[in-house]
Formats: C-alpha cells, sequence, structure tokens
C-alpha cells in the first residue's frame, strides 16, 4: 500500500475533459470568421477595435477581482470572449477610447458587480453596448461602408440599412442605395455581408458556420437561436415588415446564436428556452417598428433576460412523475 | 436487434478492455476472512457464533428477526478468531466476524450447504424461504434483500437481468454472461417462476454484444424455454447509467416508474447478473451466497483479473496472493465498486462483500481531482440527467436551503449516479450535494411527521 497521494473523495470518480476554458475558446473560435471579415471590410482600425475591446475587458476583470481579494478567473477566458463580444456589436468608426470604457463597465457593471462568471443576470456585452449607446449616442450610431483593409479612419459615414428602412426608405431603394439591381440580389449581398453595420454583423453565412459549428459540438442548443430567428421572421411578417429582409439585416442572427445563447442570461429548461426566444423575436420586431431606434436587438434580448429565472420554473417533467394529488406513499428505493 | 436506450445519460471512457478478455479465476487458498455481519439493505443482524467457535463453510454466522434481514453466512471453514469493528467497503466502521482457515480438516465435513431444491417444484413461499436462507441480496451495489423484491405485492409482467454493467472498467457480469449464459438463463427462470412473470428479458449493453449468440443458444437450449417459458435477449446503448434500475426499465418496457414507487409498480423486478447466479447455485446446490464475482483492474493494476472471491476476503490477501498484482508506485486511488458510483477506501485490509463488483486501482491520470469552480449555466447537466431533474437548478435550491423547492424539483428521485458531476465542465459537486440534500430532507420529513402526531 503506497503511503502518500491515496484520495478520498465522495463519487464519481471520473470527469469529462470538457472545461469551462476550453468552452470560452471554443466560443471565441466560432466568433473568428466574423471577426476576420469584420477587420476584411473595416480595416485595421476594426482590427484594433476589437484588441482594445478584449484588453480592457480582461485587465478589467484581473484588477476588478485583485481589487476585491477574490480567486483570479481570467484563466477561464469568458472575459476574452465578453470583450470580443463587445468589439463585434460596435460601429467600425467608434473610438478606441469608448470601447474600452463599454468593456471595463460591462465586466465591472453588468458581471462583476453580480459575483462574476455565471450568476450576472445580464448579457455583459450587451450592458457594455447600452451604457455607450446611452452616453455617446451619436459615436455609437454612425456608420461607414466597408472599404477593405486600407480604410481611412476618417471614412465618410452612411447609413444602415434598417436605419434607411426607419427613415421611411422602401426595399427597392435601400437595395439600391448599397447598389443591388434588386431586392432578390440585395437579400444575397445582406447574406454574404457586404453592407454597412457593426464590425461582426455583417456576414450572416459567416455568423451562420461559427454559430452552427457551437450547435454542431454542443456548446449552443439549438432552440434559443431557432426560435429567435423564427419568432422575428413571424412577428415581423406580421407588422408588415419584409421578413427575410428583417432577420437579414442587422444583428439578429448574431445576436440569436451569440447573445442570446448566453450562458448565464438564458434559461436553463428548454420550455424556457423557447420562450425567451420567441420574445426576443416579438421585441426585436416592436422595437424595429414602433421604437426610436432603428435596431432593437440590444434591448430586446436584455428585456428578456429578465425573464430567465421565471423562465427556469418551466421544468421538464421529471423521471416518473405523478401529480401531488394522488400522492403514492413513500417507499424506500429497491437496489439498482 | 434493435437497441435500446433511455434519455440523457453520459459516456464516461469505459477502459473494460484490460478485463473484459481475462478468464474467471477462483480463489483457493483464502486464509483470513473479515465478514461485515450487515451487508444488506435493512435492520441489522446479531451474530449467532463466538470467539474461538469452529464454523464450517456454508454455515450460518448472523441473522435476526423481521422482513429487512438477511443473513450471512461463514465464507470458508474455519475458526472465528475476532468479532470486532472494522472498516467496510463502504467506508464506515462497523462489526466483522474474522475467520481463520483451518486448513487440516477435509472439505466434506468442513461444509455446510442447505438441501438442493427445485425452484419449479417447490411454493413460492419454500422458494423465497431458500432465497432468504441463502442470504441473497442484490449484488449490483445497494444489497437489497432478494427475497423481498421477488415478493412484490403488485402482478409482474417482465423479469429483466441487468446486464448492462454500465458502469466503467467492471467486467465481472460479461465475463459470467460469456462462462456461463445457462446459469443466467436459469437464473431468470427461476425468478419467472417465482414472481410468475409472463416474460423474461436479458438486457445486455452493445459493448458486450457478442455475449448475445451465447445467451440466445443458452436460452434456445434450456429446459426451461422448451417448457414454454419465454426469454429473450435485448441489446442497449452503451450508455451511462444504462444498467439504473429505473433507466433499464424504461429502456426496455417505455414505461416509467413513479416517483417515489418501485419496478413492481410498472410490472417489472430487475435482478443483477451475479444475483441471479447465486439464486441459481441456492437452488441447485444448496449454497448460500459465500462467494462473489468480481472484477479487479485500474490504471495502478499491472495484472487485472476477475475473480470469484470468498465473501470476507480481504483486497490486500488477493494482491499478496498474485491473483492480481498492483502498481504501488503509481496507485492514487482505491475504489470498491466502480469509477461512477464506488466507494474511495483508503487502504487495501477491506472485505469483499456481497455487493462488491469490483476494486479499481486507479493511476494518477485516471484520479484526476478538479477544484470546483463556478457554475457558469451551461446546461450539460440538466440534459445528462436521467431522471431529467434539472440539476443546476438543484443544487441552487439545496445551496440556497429552500428543500420545499428542492423537493418539488426532484431531490428525492435523484439516484444518484454521479452523471451530472462527470458532465460538469466546472466540475461541480452536484450529486455530492444532492446526497446530503436528501439526507437532511429526509430528515426534515420525518421531524415534521413527528411533530404532526
Amino acid at each position: 500500500m503506497p503511503a502518500k497521494g491515496m484520495l478520498l473523495s465522495s463519487s464519481p470518480h471520473s470527469f469529462t475533459p470538457v472545461s469551462t476554458s476550453k468552452i470560452m475558446l471554443t466560443v471565441v473560435i466560432a466568433l473568428v470568421p466574423a471577426a476576420g471579415y469584420g477587420v476584411y471590410l473595416y480595416g485595421l482600425s476594426a482590427l484594433a477595435l476589437i484588441l482594445v475591446s478584449v484588453g480592457s475587458a480582461v485587465a478589467a476583470e484581473f484588477l476588478f477581482r485583485k481589487a476585491i481579494n477574490a480567486t483570479a478567473t481570467v484563466g477561464d477566458f469568458s472575459a476574452i470572449v465578453t470583450g470580443l463580444l463587445l468589439a463585434l456589436i460596435l460601429p467600425p468608426g467608434t473610438p478606441l477610447y469608448m470601447a474600452a470604457l463599454g468593456s471595463v463597465f460591462a465586466i465591472i457593471v453588468g458581471k462583476e458587480f453580480f459575483g462574476g462568471l455565471g450568476a450576472n443576470p445580464f448579457n455583459p456585452a450587451l450592458i457594455g453596448r447600452a451604457f455607450l449607446l446611452m452616453s455617446f449616442p451619436a459615436a455609437i450610431t454612425t456608420w461607414t461602408m466597408p472599404q477593405g483593409l486600407a480604410a481611412a479612419a476618417d471614412a465618410a459615414s452612411t447609413a444602415t440599412p434598417l436605419g434607411l428602412l426607419k427613415q421611411g426608405q422602401a426595399l427597392g431603394d435601400i437595395a439600391a442605395y448599397f447598389g443591388s439591381g434588386s431586392p432578390g440580389e440585395f437579400f444575397r449581398q445582406l447574406f454574404l455581408g457586404y453592407r454597412s453595420g457593426c464590425i461582426g454583423e455583417s456576414s450572416i453565412l459567416l455568423i451562420l458556420i461559427g454559430g452552427l459549428f457551437l450547435v454542431a459540438i454542443g456548446v449552443v442548443q439549438w432552440i434559443v437561436p431557432a426560435s429567435v430567428l423564427a419568432s422575428t421572421f413571424l412577428f415581423s411578417w406580421a407588422l408588415g415588415m419584409d421578413p427575410l429582409f428583417s432577420v437579414l439585416s442587422g444583428g439578429i442572427v448574431f445576436g440569436a446564436f451569440f447573445m442570446a445563447t448566453d450562458y448565464s442570461t438564458r434559461p436553463l429548461t428548454p420550455t424556457g428556452m423557447a420562450i425567451f426566444g420567441f420574445g426576443i423575436g416579438l421585441l426585436t420586431a416592436v422595437i424595429r417598428k414602433f421604437g426610436g431606434f432603428p435596431e432593437g436587438v440590444t434591448y430586446a434580448i436584455l428585456i428578456m433576460n429578465i425573464a430567465t429565472p421565471f423562465l427556469n420554473k418551466m421544468r421538464v417533467k421529471k423521471y416518473g412523475f405523478v401529480l401531488p394529488a394522488k400522492q403514492v406513499k413513500p417507499s424506500k428505493e429497491a437496489g439498482k | 436487434m434493435a437497441v435500446k436506450t433511455f434519455k440523457g445519460g453520459a459516456h464516461p471512457p469505459e477502459r473494460k478492455e484490460r478485463s473484459s478478455s481475462i478468464a474467471t479465476e477462483r480463489l483457493l487458498d483464502v486464509t483470513q476472512v473479515v465478514i461485515p455481519v450487515n451487508q444488506h439493505f435493512g435492520a441489522p443482524l446479531q451474530v449467532l457464533v463466538k470467539v474461538g467457535d469452529q464454523v464450517k463453510r456454508g454455515q450460518k454466522i448472523a441473522d435476526a428477526e423481521g422482513r429487512m434481514t438477511v443473513p450471512v453466512h461463514a465464507s470458508i471453514a474455519g475458526l472465528v478468531k475476532k468479532i470486532e469493528p472494522r472498516t467496510q467497503s463502504n467506508n464506515t466502521d462497523g462489526p466483522c466476524i474474522v475467520i481463520e482457515a483451518s486448513l487440516e480438516s477435509n472439505p466434506e465435513d468442513s461444509t455446510e450447504f442447505l438441501p438442493p431444491l427445485d425452484p419449479f417444484a417447490c411454493s413460492k413461499e419454500e422458494a423465497l424461504a431458500r432465497v432468504r436462507a441463502a442470504g441473497i441480496v442484490g449484488m449490483g451495489g445497494a444489497g437489497f434483500p432478494t427475497h423481498v423484491k421477488l415478493a412484490p405485492s403488485k402482478p409482474i409482467s417482465v423479469v429483466i437481468a441487468n446486464g448492462a454493467e454500465c458502469e466503467p472498467f467492471l467486467t465481472i457480469d460479461e465475463r459470467t454472461m460469456v462462462e456461463r449464459p445457462e446459469d443466467v438463463v436459469e437464473g431468470v427462470a427461476i425468478t419467472m417462476k417465482i414472481v410468475n412473470a409472463p416474460e423474461g428479458v436479458i438486457a445486455v449493453e452493445e459493448n458486450k454484444a457478442h455475449a448475445v449468440p451465447l445467451l440466445e443458444k443458452a436460452i434456445a437450449s434450456s429446459p426451461r424455454t422448451r417448457a414454454g417459458m419465454k426469454i429473450r435477449v435485448e441489446l442497449l446503448k452503451t450508455k451511462y447509467p444504462q444498467g439504473g434500475e429505473k433507466m433499464l426499465i424504461t429502456a426496455i418496457t417505455g414505461k416509467e416508474v413513479p416517483s417515489g414507487g418501485l419496478p413492481m409498480d410498472v410490472g417489472c423486478v430487475v435482478q443483477n447478473i451475479g444475483t441471479l447466479c447465486a439464486m441459481v447455485e441456492a437452488f441447485r446446490e444448496g449454497k448460500p451466497l459465500i462467494e462473489r464475482g468480481l472484477t479487479v483492474t485500474g490504471g495502478a493494476c499491472k495484472k487485472p483479473a476477475n475473480l470469484i472471491a470468498p465473501i470476507g476476503t480481504l483486497v490486500a490477501d488477493i494482491l499478496t496472493k498474485g491473483y492480481a498484482v498492483a502498481d504501488d508506485e503509481a496507485l492514487r486511488r482505491v475504489i470498491y465498486g466502480g469509477p461512477m458510483m464506488g466507494v474511495a477506501v483508503p487502504s487495501y485490509q477491506i472485505p469483499v462483500q456481497k455487493n462488491t463488483s469490483g476494486v479499481l486501482l486507479m493511476n494518477e491520470e485516471e484520479a484526476k481531482y478538479y477544484d470546483e469552480e463556478t457554475c457558469i449555466r451551461c446546461g450539460r447537466c440538466m440534459r445528462a440527467c436521467s431522471c431529467r431533474l434539472s440539476p443546476a437548478l438543484l443544487a441552487a435550491a439545496v445551496e440556497a436551503g429552500d428543500y420545499k423547492d428542492a423537493e418539488k424539483i426532484g431531490l428525492l428521485d435523484c439516484i444518484e449516479c454521479g452523471t451530472c458531476s462527470f458532465v460538469c465542465p466546472a466540475h461541480r459537486q452536484l450529486v455530492q450535494r444532492f446526497r446530503v440534500g436528501k439526507q437532511i430532507l429526509r430528515a426534515m420529513k420525518q421531524k415534521e411527521a413527528q411533530n404532526a402526531r
């Protein structure tokens, strides 16, 4: 019998190789296509924005936890995900200090104040964006056309497809604005991703590649994205907007796969997830149609985040569920 | 053959290949056994022998009145050396009878078995009395008295032989099905006779599919099936906890055992493979449950083995006699049972009991232990829970001390299979919390009931 290093612990004695940090890294990998395309469209300034946002998120988490004398958690890579997500939902021309400020706010107020990873009720990246949108409404709604890697920092400002729609333009005119001959051609252009908008939300194709990769390897469940997209389609159509245009423009696909699926802030139960996604689609369509902003995904998700604890009560029926009314006499569990 | 299964579960690394092709070997030269007095789920027993007594192999050495009691027998012939508390395989101390073998006596007078009994000719009461007298308990882990299980108050439609062996590492049931398929079939037939069930199913996980033709051949040539008894083999998906009683019933019959109920509520009786063989021997030879099959394996086991050992054999003796060889340098953890539900013990000086299906000697890599991180609410436990108990939410309720909510979510329905803790990327001690929580909740309910009176 060896004297040293014998482990005594309660079963199970076998553990999955999956870990929190591996999951977070997978999400980062899934975001690479969309982020890379953003850099390709908007140049090195977009890359700088991403790096500043990620860097300040990591630094904010590290320093805050050090300040409050809590265990360091930067090793779980969740701050990288938050910083990256925030950068990808900012306009390419956002000043770097704003991105840094948004990241710090997202991490400290949006996450750490509630106890850190897994305890935050609101999606931190969206909290960061909402904070910036309120603090710097002009800067966060100033858009530029994609100009390639050599883009100048002072590119002429333009409008987003949804912005033009809000101004009352017809779909044909919006298509023409982005150089497409017909709405059909424009939809293809939106799907592939040549249009003005946030850094990461442009190419639906690349977002789908990343998002479906996460679904395929089981990091993300299909229920939330499917329900968000279906409900956006449905309610846009019901409110008299072109449903396909509504899904392809703005940040709804990005939000459906990368924001609404945030572990801490989406419900855990399948029914809860479906209702959660349904609500996001409904609110997005309502905000786009009646709200003051052309885009509503940020607030739709944040509002539905509030419902998460309630939606968690909609559990699956447990194995062998019997109605409490006809209670069975409690009997001892038999051998296995 | 359609492969059946249940929803949820996980796939822990199996590592059965180390011992799955090693033939079962019988321990012959055991010189000392330490037999725990209480090895069943139920009321405690009284010791019937005293220090200095000569006992025969098969002689009853502890028993008690009462339905939930099962006697214990001497597993070797010899002298009662001591009766004292020793560490048992559940890591607690309990009264044990230490017997030292007397080598000179000849095996004829040193054995005391019951007279053989034909289960198909005797009455149900006689058969149940024999099952109890032979000291038979569920050998899959819980140690539930078999004579109680075989006297259900509801009609039984199917007897299921649990050949899933879903615990990783363990291969003793697999070896038994390969080496003694006739006994497995006979055991199912006896059980069917006692509970008057029209149908018998031997359920085998896919990773043991090679045992299926052997079992089918045994079924075809069995006098019981020729006499009209219906027994068949079903394949199950290899998935943990496929061999959990509830999961097995759901996979085979599609029914769910009602919350707080027993398998008989859905017309099922589930029997472990080892229990079936012990029953066959109890009737055919009158032999009580004095030995059992177990697997000794693991990354720190240089020579793994499938063994039949007398109850009470110390694992230290198995190793020193060379039936299995340990790599003491690499050893980090010793487990009685499987890696998912077994008990980690501090030494080799612990006896093989009626419910010890294996002894695992784990190396550094297998025994890796992780620090608990915070729950990221990924929901993996929610999807893996075979009882659909929402472990993430249940753990939150238990941690908050909200036992009312925990009970509503289903704390008392937890089968403690450990799948939630296995799949957790943050290595949360979920099932560990539920085990403690269940005890607290049961105590609370008991107190409530007392106050109500």
